[in-house]
Order: C-alpha cells, then structure tokens, then sequence
C-alpha cells in the first residue's frame, strides 16, 4: 500500500530558524501556498456515467464525505468544475458530450478516470459501443482502478490527484504559458465514432493515397 | 390521515441524529481514530451516523471482500518461493473481460512444457473484480486480493501487473483470508495424500 502525504510539510527545508519561532513563522514559496489553496479547493463536476456513479454518489454522502478533502462543491456547469471524475462506462454516445464538457472547462482541469471502464474498456473493452478507455480522447491524470472502486480507493485516487497537483509548479503549468491551448477536435458519431484527429488517416485510407500527400491535394 | 409518512420519516431521522451523540457521549475519545472504534462502527450495534475518517482510518473489509487477483506462491524448505500457478491457463480463459495473459515455457532440452509462468500479465484497468479466476483455479493459485488501494498516474506503465507483482505469499493469504486459506489447504492436503497413495 502506498503512503500519501495528508497534508504537506508547507515549511521549505535549508532554512535554519531559531526554536521559538518555529509555531508562529513559516518559510515557503508561492508554489506551495497556491498548491495547498488548489489542492483543498478541487471541485469536482457533477456526472455520472454508470454504476460506479453510485459509488462516487456514495463518496461524496456523508458517511465519506469528500468535504474533508475540499471537494463537497460538486458543480453541475464545467464552467465551475476542476476535476471531472469519469465515473463509468464510456459508450460512443457519451464520448463527443465528454469531451465537449471537457474543453468547456477552464484551466486548471483534471480528469479521474474512475473505474475499469473509463481507464480501460473494462469487460467491453471491445465492444461495439464502447470506447476502450476515456484517455483515447482526453487526458487523465489519475486512473482509479476496480469495478466499481470502494469509495475508499476513489479517494484514495482523489489523494492522488492532491499530490500531482502539489508536484505542480506556477512557472511550468502549462495554462501559464504563451501558447494558447488546442481544444480537443470533439468526436463525431455516425455509424461509428470518428475522432477529427483521424481524419487524414481515414481519407488516405478511403482514397488510396499515402496521408503525407494530403495536404498538397487540398491545396490544388 | 394525510401527512403521517412524513412525520414517521422525521423521526427515524430524529433518533438517527440523537443516537448519533448519544454513541459519540458512550464511546466518548474512542468512536474516532481507534481500530476498536472502527469496529464497533462499522458492526450492527452501531447508532447513529459517523464518518469513516478514510486516509488515518480504514473500513475493516469484510473477508470475502475481492479486488484485484493475486498469485500465491509457496515457500519451501530451501527458502526459494515455488509458485502454485502452473500455468494452465483456465483463468485467462474464464476470465469474462480477458484481462489475464500468461507466458508459457518449456524446457530447452526436452521441449517438454514447464509447469511454472515465465510471465504472469493482469491489466488491472479492465479487471472487474469478478473471482472467476480464483473460483476456477484447480492449484489454488490464484486468489483475490484485499488492497484497494492501487490508484496511480500511468495507466500502461503502473497498471499492468506483471508476476512480480502479483506474487504474494501463501502467509499473506492466510492473513486476509484465514477462513478461505484453512478450505483450500485441506483440499491441498487431501490431494497430496491421493496423489501419495497412487
């Protein structure tokens, strides 16, 4: 069993401070106030796909309670949501709405993938109807397996997903940087789910023509 | 008379906030972040609401409790750990989301197959906990696990367990599930006297 650290030692080390101060004085940095005010403040999005939903519903009751860690505020908008917990079965229905909820939302933003299903497939892992995993499309950060996970073990990931934010530094995050952020290309259900990013492969695929080529013959 | 479900509901609520401190005030310094206060919570003479306090505090998990799969692995006199699986491979055949893949070898000299897995792989991430593959198991190799807690960053990297990490020994199984490991050693032992016999 891994250990994880509750609350993190906010003091930085190599500085020497006389005993008496040591209760009324901290030295940090500003990566470490502004990760702990992030790490007690997750908001999770309010939805679930499937039957781990239950078990997230359960987390979030009062015999877990998720407010303890900071995460009582289930948000129904992605507007106001940190952390969206992918809680099921991801069928290729739901993808293009996931996906769409999660460009919606506003930087910082964090996926949980909760569960067999939304990590990997699960038992339809080849389906039909379901897409293999919910990181084929965005990105996650923490995978929670089980099926569905206790409640224990979804916080367990939801401590998880506090440490990665702790390793996060303000210079380096990536909603800081010049660049703007590409949204995710939403997939689009026909018959089958296609995903925008394919869409050379499948046109070199359905014409004959190497995907190198494609650019050239759009043009002429 | 109209109303009166209401009103029954509002008193099972009510005894439900007022055995809430009537067990805190009984168990006054021990409900909270002791194992015999976890016990007694988590048991039927419990009253009232409480909270499971999770990271300092943990649910007592009852034995039959199945999470992740694990291979059980025997120590024996010369202190080298022989593996019960021999690699047969029914699990990964009953296993209803296909989640188990095994390596097999075979001898060099005599191409005879080994009974033993070169590799044992079990994506944790399609698991569905399900124990078909304990269930099925004829060498009480493989049995399921307790530890729920295996959340983590990479997928592909951390997730799938190879033999090393699913290997653990037969005296951790006795200790998660001792009324499961008594059944399965006298069936061993049962099979090791017919097997003498013969």
């Amino acid at each position: 069993m891994t250990e994880i650290n509750a609350s993190p030692n906010m003091n930085s080390s190599g500085y020497e401070m006389p005993p008496e101060m040591r209760q009324n004085i901290a030295i940090t940095t500003l990566d470490k106030i502004w990760n702990m005010g992030r790490r007690y403040s997750v908001w999770p999005m309010m939805f679930g796909l499937a039957c781990c939903a239950i078990e997230m519903i359960c987390t979030a009751a009062s015999r877990y309670d998720l407010a303890r860690f900071g995460m009582e505020v289930m948000r129904p908008s992605p507007r106001q949501s940190d952390l969206m917990i992918v809680s099921g079965t991801v069928t290729k229905k739901m993808i293009p709405q996931i996906v769409r909820l999660y460009n919606q939302m506003p930087e910082p933003k964090y996926v949980l993938a909760m569960g067999a299903c939304a990590s990997g497939g699960g038992p339809f892992k080849e389906g039909y109807n379901v897409v293999s995993g919910v990181d084929k499309y965005i990105p996650v950060d923490v995978y929670v397996p089980g099926c569905p996970p206790t409640p224990q073990a979804l916080l367990h990931g939801l401590m998880k997903l506090q440490e990665k934010i702790d390793s996060e530094s303000i210079t380096s995050v990536r909603w800081y940087q010049k660049e703007a952020i590409e949204a995710i290309p939403v997939p689009i259900l026909g018959p089958d789910i296609i995903d925008p990013r394919d869409f050379p492969t499948i046109k070199s695929l359905t014409q004959g023509k190497p995907a190198a080529a494609e650019p050239a013959a759009e043009t002429a | 008379m109209y109303g009166l479900g209401i009103l029954k509901g509002m008193w099972v609520t009510l005894t439900h906030f007022v055995d809430t401190f009537v067990d805190d005030l009984r168990w006054l310094g021990r409900r909270y972040y002791t194992p015999e206060g976890i016990a007694h919570r988590s048991s039927k003479d419990s009253r009232g609401i409480f909270t499971v306090q999770y990271p300092e505090e943990k649910l007592p998990v009852p034995e039959e409790f199945r999470y992740i799969p694990f291979l059980i692995y025997d120590i024996d006199e010369n202190g080298e750990h022989q593996d019960r699986c021999t690699s047969c491979g029914i699990c990964a055949k009953v296993c209803p989301p296909q989640c188990i893949w095994i390596v097999r070898t075979e001898d060099p000299e005599t191409k005879r197959p080994v009974p033993e897995p070169v590799e044992f792989f079990i994506d944790i991430d399609i698991c569905m906990n399900c124990g078909y593959c304990s269930e099925y198991c004829p060498f009480q190799a493989i049995r399921m696990d307790h530890d729920y807690e295996l959340s983590s960053f990479d997928r592909h990297a951390e997730h799938i367990f190879n033999k090393e990490r699913l290997s653990k020994p037969a005296a951790y199984y006795n200790e998660i599930r001792p009324v499961n490991f008594a059944i399965d050693e006298a069936e061993r032992a049962e099979k090791a006297a017919k097997k003498a016999g013969n």
